[in-house]
């Protein structure tokens, strides 16, 4: 009866794994769907029309694309570097101390991101910020910050601080601590911060559009071609969500290990 | 030991960036205009609009029934997945896609001439239906799975551990469910729901793919003012979008507390 219920249990939670990972294969099909009219179930004909449209000059898809990369780097090396000393303080700092810390730092994620781009456009449009990807990225910091400052600090274990001390015990110098020791040995805490990151980042739609106005980034050039034209749509939620697959790779690797 | 000053720069950027941020949209609900002598014309007609009244009000209907629902599933399914690693790997897969790509799979499947469509006629539609079917699932598909990994982090071996003393001692697994389990895992399961809640009171994105055009969710409100009536309509926007941003916040706050009252009975 127990082996029963539980080979129920496998089979259910691998239908909920095919159930969640399968709807994401209308993409593929959808991309390279040159013609595809209802009610037929497979495309009438293949083709890249999808890639030849977002590649095209004039689209600004292409652009769409670089800006958000640009922008999502930008904003994951701002943010580790604000979100380093910090997580090294949250990974010592007694629970009654951390806790209002980490309320401050997670409150902007509680707010319409829209009600953060448009606010701060305010400000930007007299720095003469708005428009461009230095006032993106800061905007983007806001929501990038706080998951970045979270993922990093567990990684400061008590060996870490061991290590370092042991180091500057022996005479290294501060750089050389951050090089020899702490790098390396937060080298995966700060791969997941970092990919987090740069995935907040890249899915950034309401402050994007907010601070942007008009500056062409993935998500916002991506949703009009959904009713206008699905093939171009499904191309670019493809490249949308390439980071993510690369997140689910690391991910399985580090399961697997 | 690390000195407090360490954390200064996080904080400061985020106070700065965060507070500028609500501060500007004040600014901008109450005097569009730079040098425009403040009035709170804006509040009175957004507050006296029926329609945002409308808005508000779908807009924390669907939000509550989207966090109650996501609760509701995430529970079970963080049960299923207990030790199951490779499959939990795939289950929590969509925490990590934007909101507006699941946005987009749904319509590709559910939207009129869809994939579903074509292999089930006349499917009920649930992209732009006017109960909030399509934002609904949206939200499930996302969320679930966050509440699932939030789960899955706090459902430690010490809670399976005694989950099989109470299964020794003749309490079954429902049971053990209600009064194991659940005391363990309930508080940091109020204030996931409270960061769902959150993401529907103010994401953008998925009520503009998927919602209802009639009435519309209160980002969509807000976006449509600055689309339609110009420098008055921004005032518009601030002021609905300062009211989702305060609603939002007060939930968080309650959240806390509820969460902190319900750890501290825990212990």
């Amino acid at each position: 009866m127990t082996g029963q219920l539980r080979a129920a249990g496998r089979a259910t939670a691998i239908a909920l794994a095919l159930l969640t990972v399968g709807p994401l294969l209308v993409l593929p099909v959808r991309a390279l769907a040159d013609v595809w009219r209802a009610p037929a179930l497979l495309p009438q004909r293949w083709g890249t029309r999808g890639l030849e449209v977002v590649l095209a000059p004039g689209t600004g898809t292409a652009t769409a694309i670089t800006n958000s990369l640009v922008v999502a780097v930008a904003t994951t090396v701002l943010a580790v570097v604000l979100a380093w000393p910090a997580a090294r303080w949250l990974s010592t700092a007694s629970a009654r101390r951390r806790t209002p810390v980490l309320v401050v730092l997670a409150l902007p994620l509680l707010v319409p991101p829209l009600a953060i781009g448009a606010g701060l456009a305010e400000w930007f449009l007299r720095l003469g910020l708005t428009r461009t990807l230095a006032g993106l990225v800061l905007a983007h910091l806001v929501a990038v910050l706080p998951y970045v400052v979270v993922v990093l600090a567990p990684g400061f274990t008590p060996a870490v601080h061991r290590a370092e001390e042991a180091a500057r015990t022996l005479g290294a110098g501060r750089w050389q601590v951050l090089r020899l020791v702490s790098l390396p040995m937060l080298a995966p805490s700060l791969a997941v911060a970092s990919l987090l990151g740069a995935l907040v980042s890249w899915s950034q739609y309401g402050s994007s559009l907010g601070v942007g106005r008009g500056v062409p980034m993935l998500p916002l050039v991506l949703e009009p071609f959904l009713g206008r034209d699905p093939q171009v749509a499904a191309t670019l939620s493809l490249v949308f969500l390439a980071p993510a697959l690369v997140a689910l790779a690391a991910a399985t690797r580090r399961t697997s290990r | 030991m690390t000195r407090f000053r360490a954390v200064v720069p996080a904080l400061a950027v985020t106070l700065l960036l965060f507070g500028g941020a609500l501060a500007g949209a004040a600014r901008t609900s109450v005097a569009p205009l730079p040098g425009q002598s403040p009035s709170l014309d804006a509040w009175r007609r957004v507050l006296g609009d029926p329609q945002f009244t409308e808005s508000l009000l779908v807009t924390l209907g669907l939000a509550v029934v989207a966090t109650l629902l996501s609760v509701l599933l995430a529970v079970p399914i963080a049960a299923l997945l207990r030790g199951r690693r490779a499959v939990q790997t795939l289950v929590t897969l969509p925490v990590l896609l934007p909101h507006l790509l699941v946005a987009v799979v749904v319509v590709l499947w559910l939207g009129p001439g869809g994939l579903a469509d074509r292999v089930v006629a006349d499917l009920p539609q649930v992209v732009r239906a006017p109960s909030g079917a399509g934002v609904v699932l949206v939200y499930l598909l996302k969320e679930v799975p966050f509440l699932v990994l939030l789960l899955l982090a706090v459902w430690d071996d010490g809670v399976d551990q005694r989950v099989e003393v109470a299964a020794t001692l003749g309490v079954g697994p429902l049971r053990a469910l209600l009064t194991v389990v659940w005391p363990a895992v309930r508080a940091p399961l109020v204030l996931g729901a409270a960061v769902v809640m959150a993401f529907v009171l103010g994401f953008l994105q998925v009520p503009a793919v998927v919602g209802a055009n009639d009435p519309v969710l209160l980002p969509v409100y807000a976006i449509d003012a600055t689309r339609v009536r110009g420098l008055e309509g921004q005032a518009d926007a601030a002021v609905a979008l300062l009211v989702a941003s305060g609603l939002a916040l007060v939930l968080a706050a309650v959240a806390a507390v509820l969460a902190r009252r319900l750890d501290g009975v825990r212990r």
